[in-house]
């Protein structure tokens, strides 16, 4: 009996914290725990698409929501992978024996943690962003997928903006359809105050029967409707009610921005809200959140190609030059599995538009911008890990065989 | 004694089957006999090309799929009122629907699965599930084309409303709405040559006035393209549907431009002719070509001259059989030397082989014999019958190894791709590597174990790709989207991962023996403790190999999505599927080594290991979220749950084992105490 009794004195918390972090019971639970998170998360997207299910399962430290009836609590993926990687480490490279035998295995978790590191720093430094332009057009900066900002403006005489403030989606995010929000800024001769915002807003005419439901108060003949939001998180179009209130003490005035105000075509141009304090002309608008690029991008051809005689696209690729300092590189050609990397940046060919469009029409091309320092780091897990299994397995396999041969032999040579 | 009673069940199973077959009534047409069309004239009509799906194919494949579409079968059978059985392959119907109607149109092809969706369109039900003709559904042919029309609507605002369960169509509405478009599909065939057949109006005609049809017996479309004013399409809609004028001219011109646009209108949807300009890829139908050389006066010369082509085939149908055949082989001639020219529809002949042979099905037939051999082996174990008779089963697992491989490769060169681009290739690959790894593992333990998991995994696999095809009832070589158009990825990324699904579900197979036997041993007091360890031997290198190949193709997955969508990993359902495959056996494999899990444990986790594949495979392509929704299959999540509900019932087995094992080992532990507490008093 007191040889299975476990020492919990302090002294020797290391040694128990040790094995604990070493022991294939933690790797197993580990293991099993992240398969629940995955069947979970994947589950989950039904219902709430892949980005919020991505952010409660698997960007998450701890789990604590509901699926239909069923609670479910559990660590969240960021936690799980955070324990495996501290098992790993200790578990399968520094506690391991060294030997021959053990070698393949050695490699392949050596290829695992290079994969779990890559993708922590995917997670934390990488970004994704795209840039859709038409033949002839050229731009040097990418916009967000999903974040929108609030973007407010002084406007010239003919309607054009040389500065804006801009009020972050975190800002915004944090901010309940049925909250007020106050954002004072100095160099603003008004204070900005956000009535409410919602992720997924439709502005409904007053006149439209469905209105009588909508609780919002009508601004202009209109109400902002929220909305369910999407399951593609992309497809959310957000709205608020702002209200801009001069700090000379002037009336308030009211408005509804709505983010359809913004363009999709890349041909498009948004259309602000504007206003008047004092003699000054403003504009406001929800627009997405914008990076700049350090060259310029012209798309200089875009061929699309379907399968004769169906929908079904065979064939897209873009033909684009990249411009630095007014001076045009030499053009690139990028296409589906054939992506532009440059400076860190990776141009991916990621779709087209106008939805509807068929070969020979006038359309846009749209690429996805990733930014990610650990871009290869997958690759590189690959080759080490195939090669960990690969050894592992062969010496697995042979010693196997020999055993089942000298077994057969055995028996052979017994009848 | 017992080898006696399987032989004679078997026999008495193989038994009531044919007899079964032979007494099950076929469906009575209302023609007095049926002229069967000669082989030859079979042979020269199949080899004709059609673009469709994207591609230049045989009209084989078009008649295969569309009968499967429409009978969930490829063969019509029937019988006359002579009393004469029929059974019409696929090609042979085709050729009825296109150039015999009104022969085509009393064959009883159309499936109703519940007689309640005829019922609902005012037809006069047969049995609960049968198939209907043409001729016996044109009662209600309005109002399926209204129900129709109203399911469609409301299947558009399920896909438009986030799959609204109010907008979801019922099982019956799902039956019109399938009736109704064979039925419409079935009407554009029936047409596609109406112009070349004077007077000859077999569908629509009731909408048609008596003069109409009076004229239609004496006007060729084509002769009357050679006649025509060269106008815009949008002219000559505008000339049809104004007032037609007080002249007999202004009334005859209107008449024969209508019957024009009727032809025109019923000859869309099997495009038959390579265009006229080497740049396009776009086939015509006889259809198009009508429009386009009456719009057009320099198409004029050549699409008569088209139309002629099947003019000329249709008036040698007048003559004879022969002249007949003569005349569908020059135009099939002609069209494969255009074709050929322009690199199009040149392995058609190759393709005809790969259904003619009927690969898959005579794989399933080897899979199945092998299993009977196989059980004969285990009346006597060890001796030198039960020998021959692995021997014989894995000969015959080999056979149907070869077949699918013969298979999968003849749709690999015809497509000019790797083996698997589809839902439908995954099936027979995964068959195909789950029957190898079967047999490969026989070469090493010869006890006949690897035999036995080799012709279950071909049963189940050759058996599912049958029912799927079926199901699908569509052309199964696609071709691909353009992210999908990557030889280099289809080979390795896919091919990886579907050898991992493959191994995972040999290991499941290995734990579903292993179970079984425990479990019959429980219940018999047999014991055998050797075989068990070398089963979980074996399934415990097979869950390794699962890892080995699920992970470094889940990781190339991860490559390929980076240089395809931007990212690494996006936890989209499909690469969530393949990352619980490796999590599992990392599970196993680590609660192997720290002795958490022992045989009994391993083998009930391989059990669920299948699961997870099979929700992985299936499962994750209908959910309907992610970036594979390339392989939804409709009703799918039924028979997953059954899948899983026999495999729970394997698992229950196995609790039921360590219960039992658990007591016994208390029992033995307290008869020892006792003893030695006797023992001391």
């Amino acid at each position: 009996m007191a040889k299975n009794s476990i020492d919990w004195s302090p002294g020797n918390w290391p040694k128990l914290l040790y094995q604990f972090f070493t022991s294939f019971k933690l790797a197993t639970t580990v293991l099993f725990l992240m398969l629940l998170v995955t069947l979970f998360g994947t589950l989950d997207q039904v219902d709430n698409g892949l980005h919020k299910a991505k952010e409660i399962y698997f960007h998450s430290w701890f789990i604590n929501e509901t699926m239909g009836s069923l609670p479910v609590i559990l660590p969240g993926g960021m936690l799980l992978m955070l324990i495996l990687f501290v098992n790993m480490t200790l578990g399968a490279i520094v506690k391991v024996r060294k030997r021959w035998r053990g070698a393949g295995l050695l490699i392949s978790h050596f290829g695992m943690l290079l994969l779990l590191a890559g993708g922590f720093i995917t997670n934390q430094f990488a970004t994704d962003d795209y840039i859709a332009l038409y033949p002839g057009m050229s731009s040097s900066k990418v916009e967000s997928y999903r974040e929108w900002q609030l973007e407010v403006m002084p406007l010239s005489k003919d309607g054009q903006a040389e500065k804006a403030w801009l009020y972050p989606s975190d800002v915004l995010d944090t901010v309940r359809p049925d909250e007020q929000r106050t954002i004072q800024t100095e160099a603003l001769p008004f204070d900005v105050v956000i009535n409410g915002y919602s992720k997924n807003a439709m502005p409904i005419p007053t006149s439209a029967p469905m209105a009588a439901s909508v609780t919002g108060k009508e601004i202009d003949g209109f109400k902002l409707s929220p909305q369910k939001p999407s399951t593609e998180a992309e497809q959310n179009l957000p709205g608020a009610y702002v209200e801009f209130r001069p700090k000379n003490g002037a009336d308030p005035i009211e408005g509804i921005l709505w983010a359809g105000s913004y363009y999709f075509d890349p041909r498009e141009k948004p259309m602000p809200f504007t206003f008047e304090v004092g003699d000054q002309l403003y504009g406001a608008l929800l627009a997405k959140k914008s990076r700049p690029l350090p060259f310029e991008v012209r798309l200089d051809e875009f061929i699309f190609e379907r399968h004769p005689g169906v929908t079904t696209p065979r064939n897209y690729e873009s033909r684009i030059t990249r411009i630095e300092e007014g001076q045009p590189d030499k053009p690139v050609e990028i296409k589906m599995n054939e992506p532009m990397r440059y400076e860190g940046y990776t141009f991916f060919q990621e779709s087209f538009g106008p939805a509807g469009s068929n070969p020979g029409d006038d359309m846009y091309s749209q690429f996805a911008v990733a930014k990610n320092p650990a871009d290869q780091w997958p690759l590189w897990a690959l080759v080490i890990n195939g090669i960990g299994l690969g050894i592992h397995f062969i010496i697995m396999l042979v010693s196997y065989s020999s055993r089942a041969r000298k077994k057969r032999s055995a028996t052979e040579a017994t009848s | 004694m017992k080898h006696c009673l399987l032989t004679h069940l078997t026999l008495l199973g193989l038994l009531g089957l044919t007899t079964n077959a032979s007494a099950r009534e076929l469906p009575k047409v209302e023609l007095q006999n049926y002229e069967p069309w000669e082989e030859a004239t079979v042979h020269a009509f199949e080899n004709i090309l059609v673009q469709e799906g994207g591609r230049v194919k045989p009209i084989y494949t078009t008649s295969r799929f569309t009968l499967m579409q429409f009978s969930g079968k490829t063969t019509a059978k029937f019988e006359t009122k002579d009393g004469e059985q029929h059974s019409l392959h696929h090609a042979e119907w085709m050729l009825d629907v296109l150039f015999r109607g009104e022969i085509a149109k009393q064959l009883p092809v159309f499936i109703v699965d519940d007689s309640e969706a005829v019922v609902q369109i005012g037809v006069s039900p047969k049995s609960r599930r049968d198939r209907y003709s043409y001729s016996e559904l044109v009662a209600g042919r309005a109002k399926l084309a209204e129900l129709s029309a109203q399911y469609s609507k409301k299947q558009q605002q399920f896909q438009e409303n986030d799959k609204d369960e109010q907008y979801e169509l019922g099982r019956i509405e799902t039956m019109i709405l399938t009736l109704g478009q064979n039925i419409s599909s079935f009407e554009f065939l029936l047409g596609q040559f109406g112009f070349a057949r004077k007077g000859e109006i077999l569908v629509n005609g009731e909408i048609l006035s008596p003069e109409f049809k009076e004229m239609a017996k004496t006007l060729d479309p084509v002769e009357m393209l050679t006649k025509m004013p060269e106008m815009t399409l949008d002219q000559l809609f505008q000339t049809v549907r104004q007032p037609v004028g007080d002249s007999e001219d202004e009334r005859m011109f209107s008449d024969a431009l209508r019957l024009f646009f009727f032809h025109a209108n019923s000859g869309r949807g099997l495009d038959l002719f390579p265009p006229q300009e080497d740049a396009n890829e776009d086939w015509r139908s006889s259809g198009d070509v009508m429009l386009e050389a009456l719009e057009k006066k320099e198409v004029r010369e050549w699409g008569t001259e088209q139309l002629g082509k099947i003019q000329a085939i249709t008036n040698a149908q007048g003559e004879s059989e022969e002249a007949f055949r003569n005349a569908l082989q020059s135009f099939s001639d002609q069209q494969h030397q255009t074709a050929e020219d322009r690199g199009q529809g040149v392995r058609s002949e190759m393709e005809i082989s790969l259904y003619r042979g009927q690969w898959f099905w005579r794989a399933l037939y080897c899979f199945v014999i092998g299993f009977v051999v196989l059980a004969f082996s285990w009346f006597s174990p060890g001796t030198r019958f039960s020998k021959i008779m692995i021997l014989l089963a894995s000969l015959l697992a080999l056979a149907g190894l070869v077949l699918d491989i013969y298979g999968i490769t003849l749709r690999s060169i015809i497509r000019q791709r790797p083996p698997i681009t589809n839902l439908y290739d995954t099936v027979i690959f995964i068959t195909a590597t789950a029957v190898l790894l079967g047999l490969i593992i026989e070469w090493f333990t010869r006890i006949g174990i690897g035999t036995l998991v080799a012709v279950v995994a071909g049963f189940a696999g050759m058996f599912l790709s049958v029912k799927y095809e079926a199901k699908e009832a569509t052309d199964t070589i696609t071709q691909l989207m353009a992210v999908l158009d990557t030889n280099f990825w289809l080979a390795t990324h896919v091919t990886i991962i579907n050898i991992g699904y493959a191994a995972g579900l040999v290991a499941a197979i290995f734990g579903v023996i292993y179970l079984a036997g425990r479990f019959i041993c429980l219940l018999t007091g047999h014991q055998n403790k050797d075989l068990f360890k070398s089963l979980t031997r074996m399934n415990y290198g097979v869950i390794c190999f699962c890892l080995f190949f699920s992970l470094v193709g889940t990781v190339l997955g991860g490559i390929w999505a980076n240089y395809s969508w931007g990212r690494f990993w996006g936890w989209d359902p499909k690469e969530n599927g393949a990352l619980m495959i490796c999590l599992w056996t990392l599970v196993i494999l680590h609660g192997r080594m720290g002795g958490m899990l022992k045989d009994l444990g391993i083998n009930m986790c391989s059990v669920i290991l299948a699961g997870i594949v099979t929700f992985s495979w299936w499962g994750v392509n209908n959910l309907g979220v992610g970036l594979h929704s390339y392989g939804f299959t409709e009703g799918i999540w039924g028979a997953l749950f059954s899948s899983w509900s026999i495999l729970g019932i394997f698992l229950l087995m196995g609790v039921i084992i360590w219960f039992v094992e658990r007591a016994k080992k208390a029992d033995k532990k307290r008869a020892k105490s006792n003893k030695e507490a006797a023992a001391s008093a």
